[in-house]
């Protein structure tokens, strides 16, 4: 029950004795020396003070008494010159001078100097009783509380209010010694620094020891020599092991000499040989592939800079700041990666920003970008393109427009020229068929059909004057009534024929075709059940073809796009939107399928011998096309050849209609020549349609296009 | 089946066994370093070993494994394989690892002793691999020479490994190759960018170019993977160091140079490179000559006639030495080299661009540039330092080389240029005049000496006119029948020399003024001459024009111009599509070509009206 009170007077000893150091230590900062005894002194008084305190004598406060003294001591023991008395006093002190005792004392001494130690570390806090009483937890758990504790009597200790913050900055600005004020979160309130502690805190700051008497390097005091000191401390004899050398040292000496002399340990640091030497000796003449077989590819150099790299460019170099905005419009590719600059003198010349990131891609190149040689030609542009045979050579054929057929109000779709060359038949998209004076122009006959024309055909025989026409899903089949009175009464016989299944049907199902008498046209119409797109004829006149927009004659894969006899042979081509078949009419079967490679078919033409579709093919050799022409940037619309002179014809939407000069050998050994002669132009655009088609005339090397423009157009030589 | 399908025990074939992919290459040098090696480690040394040996990935004709990965090929991977540095790189790892272990024990003194022992290794016999003859290396100079002058002005930095050791082994080797190319006259073109400053030099037939960066503080940016570069680095600097070596004992120099460390640690190290270089190279010269003489001696005594023009010369030369062994002398960083017959043509001309002219460099200019191009034209210079041959007041400066607007101070018997003319002289291989050049002044443009103006299609305003000089000095030197030879040299510089009097400067300085008069003539007449021609050939082609158009009516300018491009055009139908796609892609170019001068030309309209305001 005792303990307690006295720890606790022990506690107010303690503040009192902490003033007085404090005390000290202001007066110190003038006069250490001095001092010392002061305070030497000073202790004594209280010692003197707390024994007349204390009445009892008991061990317990003796202890408490050995705290003070040891303080004492430790002081008297900075400083030499005191130890003597000191050590007086303590005789004085003690009750008994065994040894025993004073160890126990020391001992004692030791554990009350921890908690000294303990307590000084929260000096501040002894000075005056912390206001707070809710201990040592985090102060987190009373942030939203008004109070922090309890007090002894159990109300609550409230806060201090909450000074507003520009008041408060006020008041610091108007306090001078504000730089000294702190604010104890604990017990919620300000602490003034006193001198002394502000003291203490700046020699803490530059790593001293708190007190500035303290001596951190007083002289070792061996508490185990004594001057009576009769026994050792431990009776053991001294081992044998410290008289022996040791075995296990011996053996490493041994080690270590032998390796001294194979050499193994060298003492002295390796000489620097000289790094660099001729490392290419005289013989620069080894020439060496690669060390391991691969051709070497050096590394592109860099490009050369520019005019426009220099640091002062000419004007004309500098892009606009208009040309610098639209450069943030363009790809992150097309930017330009070095946008000029100019500077007006060499010092204004800033570092490059870029020059490490340069070097960095270079490196990167250098290690991570494959490599490949590639021949890099130098020639002129022209020589890439084929000598050609000189074009006045290969004369005749069409250059200039001669004569234009105007008449027409829609698109012409389609021509055709009489066996003779003395007419062409026109079909417009606006409902009639024309037939034309070739030479003059003139428009000979009109047929208003009421439908739009999709294609016309002339008889090739020459003794049957008959125009096919076809129009949505009619053929018509029209006199036209030239030649002697002979022919026109076989034609109109032939025409009047009345047989419901007609057999010079192109072998179509009678289901398929129906004919009858067309009174006002003076012709035959037949009716197909689907639109009739073309009709072509064959080479004796006997017969014709109709090509509908469903496949249907011929069992096909695809629609059918175009077709034509042969014009010697008895075979029949048909194509469809890949590939063209030929067909055999008189075994009636498929004997070649012609593959072109390309993406759409429109128009097939049969050269005698040869045939075409701008891929050139050559039938007997190969189903793959000879040659591909590609000249329109547009739709190829229709092919022609020539009967007699070695030309061939194409014509576009583009509104150009290319003649070639297309020559077959008869050596099979030597390659067919195909020259490009003429671009022709002229017609107009219309609908996006261009030129229809086009047509040679059979004798003379002219020919005939039809526009979409309505008009047709006749280019001689 | 898929797409390469390979039967069982049939072996790989072709592209698919040739070449292999990024991934598959560190796999297989794993199997030869160890079984449990990281995946990033293996990937750092395949990195490591390619830059060094300078294998490159390859593009395999077939792609088998996609398009999207990088193929090496099998025996570049296999030459890594059996590299014997690779195993190098192995006991470096080992013997890391003892050493960390010994750290780990806290044995510090057995670590210690472990690091003063580290293995390494040398590059030396990559080099002569990759090198085997010394024009190769030369050839493979450019990169090296740029990334060394890069890091010689980097500052060092702890935390990307750039060491300062290395970069003043940078500083070194830069300032060493500078010394030799100023030394030997190497020096071609040069070219201040807004990147550095570019020089090329013309070593055993190789044109070596580089970029220096500007002396400035450098911008390091993060993005930069600097093991990279510095493995680069690594390799630069032992094949510039060999090279070196190479070039100096060529010039019968010691190679690890000893500077003069007053000079040294001025940081003035190129010229305390070029005091070495001329203290060494002429010694043994000078030896040599010793030697041959006392040898025609010899020979003198049994032939005497032959010999005695021979001994003239000779003597000669031994005069134009003596003049060096004086302290003095020794400031002239630019003696005439013994082998002066050895020169070519270029050199020569390069030595004597400078000739007896001194330079004076400002504080503010590039100094480290100037000290080497000028030396390396024949001039002397100078600058504003303590160690510096010769100060400002100097009376026999001609040049001083300024970068301010305003000069306070000014010697009239010195012109003050800035340091573009230099450079400007230097690529036109004449002495412009000063006039634009002179301090506050705006200087011309500086134009790149590296870009062929007639194939650009475009010339510049003053490129014309430099070549208008040039042509006028050129003509000047031609040889004249009747004259002396004395006159092939510039009147103005013989005159400085004191070798022809007074008015025979005259004299031909008037012969210049006709000549450059005649010339002038025969520019404008030329001028005209081309002038009428274009302007007779378009009014033809007006003419011929307007006839056609009267013939055909209607048909207008264009559709003429359509049928001339048509007949241009008509081959390319029957081309094959390979050829046309040739053809195609280089009207691109010509037209890109063609656009780009046309911008330029544009813009040179725009700005002169606002000139001439």
């Amino acid at each position: 029950m005792k303990v307690p009170r006295e720890e606790k007077e022990m506690k107010l000893k303690k503040k009192e004795e902490n003033v007085t150091n404090i005390e000290i230590d202001d007066k110190e900062g003038d006069a250490d020396d001095a001092q010392e005894i002061h305070s030497g002194s000073d202790y004594d008084d209280d010692y003197n003070d707390e024994d007349l305190d204390e009445d009892e004598g008991t061990l317990t406060e003796s202890g408490s008494e050995q705290s003070e003294f040891s303080e004492n001591e430790e002081i008297v023991n900075a400083s030499d010159d005191d130890g003597p008395t000191d050590d007086d006093d303590n005789s004085q002190q003690d009750h008994e001078g065994t040894n025993d005792d004073h160890s126990e004392q020391q001992d004692q001494n030791g554990s009350d100097e921890d908690h000294q130690g303990v307590d000084e570390s929260d000096s501040s806090e002894d000075e005056v009783a912390p206001r707070n009483t809710i201990g040592d937890v985090p102060l987190v758990w009373y942030k939203d509380e008004e109070h922090i504790g309890y007090d002894i009597t159990g109300k609550k200790i409230k806060k201090k209010e909450r000074q507003d913050k520009l008041d408060s900055f006020l008041a610091s600005a108007d306090d001078s010694k504000n730089w000294r004020k702190i604010y104890d979160e604990y017990n919620d309130e300000e602490v003034e620094l006193t001198k002394h502690e502000a003291k203490l805190i700046r020699r803490l700051l530059k790593g001293k020891a708190p007190h500035s008497d303290f001596d951190p390097y007083a002289p070792y005091v061996d508490w185990f020599a004594w001057e009576d000191s009769k026994y050792p401390l431990s009776n053991a004899p001294e081992p044998k092991r410290r008289f022996i050398p040791s075995k296990w040292e011996s053996k490493k000496v041994v080690e270590y000499v032998r390796a001294i002399r194979k050499g193994l340990i060298k003492f002295d640091k390796p000489k620097e040989e000289p790094r660099f030497y001729h490392l290419w000796g005289d013989d620069s003449s080894s020439k060496e592939k690669t060390g391991h077989g691969l051709a070497y590819i050096p590394a592109p150099k860099p490009k050369f800079p520019g005019h426009e790299e220099s640091y002062n460019p000419s004007l004309e170099y500098i892009p606009t700041q208009e040309e610098i905005n639209s450069y943030q419009l363009m790809f992150e590719e097309d930017r330009p990666k070095f946008i000029p600059k100019r500077f007006t003198s060499l010092r204004s010349v800033p570092a490059y920003e870029k020059a490490v990131n340069e070097t960095f891609e270079r490196c990167l190149d250098l290690y991570l970008c494959p490599r490949v040689r590639k021949k890099r030609i130098n020639i002129d542009p022209e020589s890439l393109k084929p000598k050609l045979p000189s074009r006045k050579d290969l004369k005749p054929y069409p250059t200039t427009c001669y004569l234009e057929y105007r008449g027409h109000k829609g698109a012409v779709m389609s021509i055709s020229t009489e066996a003779s060359g003395q007419w062409i038949a026109s079909g417009s998209s606006d409902g009639t068929v024309r037939i034309w004076e070739v030479e003059s122009g003139r428009c000979l006959r009109i047929w208003e059909l009421g439908e739009a024309v999709q294609h016309v055909a002339w008889n090739p025989a020459p003794d049957l004057p008959i125009l096919a026409v076809s129009a949505e899903q009619y053929v018509f089949l029209l006199n036209t009534g030239f030649g002697n009175e002979e022919e026109q009464k076989r034609i109109k016989e032939l025409l009047h024929v009345e047989t419901p299944t007609g057999p010079d049907d192109s072998g179509n199902a009678a289901s398929v075709v129906s004919w009858a008498r067309d009174d006002i046209h003076k012709g035959v119409r037949l009716k197909h059940f689907k639109t009739v797109s073309s009709v072509e004829w064959h080479r004796k006149g006997d017969y014709f073809s109709t090509r509908l927009t469903q496949r249907l004659p011929f069992k096909l894969h695809g629609l059918p796009v175009s077709s034509t006899f042969h014009p010697t042979r008895s075979i029949f081509f048909i194509s469809t939107k890949k590939n063209i078949r030929v067909y055999d009419l008189l075994k009636q079967k498929l004997i070649k399928k012609l593959e072109t490679g390309l993406r759409e078919v429109s128009s097939i033409a049969i050269h005698p011998g040869e045939k075409e579709n701008l891929c050139w093919f050559d039938m007997d050799l190969s189903s793959k096309p000879y040659r591909v022409l590609k000249c329109h940037p547009k739709d190829v619309t229709s092919v022609a050849f020539h009967r007699s002179y070695p030309l061939f014809a194409s014509c576009s939407d583009d509104c150009t209609a290319y003649v070639f000069h297309g020559m077959v050998y008869s050596d099979l050994n030597q390659n067919p020549l195909i020259v490009p002669l003429e671009i022709l132009r002229g017609h107009a655009s219309a609908n996006g349609r261009g030129v229809m088609d086009c047509k040679f005339h059979p004798r003379q090397p002219w020919l005939f296009t039809a526009g979409a423009d309505s008009v047709i157009k006749l280019y001689c030589h | 089946m898929p797409k390469h399908y390979r039967p069982p025990g049939k072996k790989k074939e072709g592209n698919a066994a040739r070449y292999i992919t990024r991934s598959q290459a560190v796999k297989h040098l794993q199997f030869s370093l160890s079984s449990r090696g990281d995946e990033l480690l293996l990937q750092l040394i395949l990195v490591r070993l390619c830059i060094l040996k300078g294998i490159f990935p390859r593009e395999p004709k077939k792609k088998v494994k996609g398009n999207h990965h990088t193929y090496y090929h099998m025996k570049d991977v296999m030459f890594l394989k059996h590299e014997p540095l690779l195993e190098k790189f192995r006991d470096m790892r080992a013997y890391e690892k003892k050493v960390k272990k010994a750290l780990s024990k806290k044995n510090r003194d057995l670590a210690e002793r472990l690091l003063t022992r580290k293995p390494t290794y040398t590059l030396d016999m990559l080099i002569r691999e990759r090198y085997p003859s010394f024009i190769d290396a030369l050839r493979d100079l450019d990169d090296c020479l740029t990334m060394v002058h890069l890091f010689a002005a980097l500052p060092a930095i702890e935390r990307d490994k750039i060491d300062v050791k290395r970069i003043h082994n940078c500083r070194r080797l830069s300032h060493e190759w500078q010394a030799y190319v100023s030394r030997t006259h190497k020096l071609r073109k040069t070219f201040i960018s807004v990147k550095g400053i570019y020089y090329q030099a013309e070593v055993e037939g190789q044109k070596i170019t580089w970029l220096t960066p500007h002396a400035l503080q450098q911008v390091l940016p993060d993005v930069v993977d600097y093991n990279i570069m510095l493995t680069f680095l690594e390799f630069y600097e032992t094949l510039l160091a060999f090279v070196n070596f190479k070039l100096y004992h060529s010039i019968n120099v010691k190679y690890p140079p000893i500077l003069d460390p007053q000079l040294e640690a001025l940081a003035a190290d190129l010229y305390a490179l070029s005091r070495y270089l001329d203290a060494n190279s002429k010694a043994p010269a000078l030896e040599s000559q010793a030697a041959s003489s006392s040898g025609s001696e010899q020979a003198e005594a049994q032939e005497n006639g032959t010999e005695l023009e021979e001994s003239e010369l000779r003597l000669a030369q031994l005069q134009h030495q003596l003049p060096s062994n004086e302290p003095g002398a020794l400031m002239h960083l630019v003696e005439d080299a013994p082998d002066e017959d050895e020169d070519d043509e270029e050199t020569k001309e390069c030595k004597t661009l400078f000739k007896n002219m001194k330079f004076f460099l400002s504080r503010e200019v590039p100094r480290e540039s100037l000290l080497f191009a000028i030396p390396a034209f024949g001039g002397v210079v100078s600058w504003e330092g303590e160690v510096s041959p010769f100060n400002e007041s100097d009376q026999s400066i001609t040049h001083q080389i300024v970068d301010r607007p305003t000069q306070g101070h000014r010697f009239l018997s010195r012109e003050y240029v800035q340091p573009q003319w230099v450079y400007d002289c230097v690529n036109a291989r004449i002495i412009l005049p000063v006039e634009d050049y002179l301090w506050g002044r705006v200087p011309p443009p500086h134009l790149s000496p590296f870009v062929d103006n007639e194939a650009e299609g475009y010339v510049p305003e003053y490129a014309e006119t430099i070549r208008r000089l040039q042509a006028a000095a050129r003509k000047e030197v031609l040889p004249m029948p009747g004259l002396g030879k004395e006159d092939l040299d510039d009147p103005q510089n013989l005159l400085a020399e004191g070798i022809i009097s007074r008015t025979e400067a005259i004299e031909a300085a008037e012969r210049k003024r006709k000549m450059s008069i005649l010339e002038k003539q025969y520019h404008d007449e030329l001028k005209m001459e081309l002038q009428g021609v274009q302007y007779s050939s378009v009014s033809n082609a007006n003419k011929q024009n307007s006839a056609e158009d009267m013939e055909a009516g209607e048909k207008s300018l264009s559709d003429l111009q359509q049928v001339e491009k048509d007949h241009a055009n008509i081959e390319k139908v029957v081309m094959s599509r390979k050829k046309r796609g040739l053809l195609e892609a280089m009207k691109i170019g010509q037209e890109a070509k063609r656009a780009r001068v046309g911008l330029l030309k544009e813009r040179k309209k725009r700005i002169e009206p606002k000139k001439s305001e």
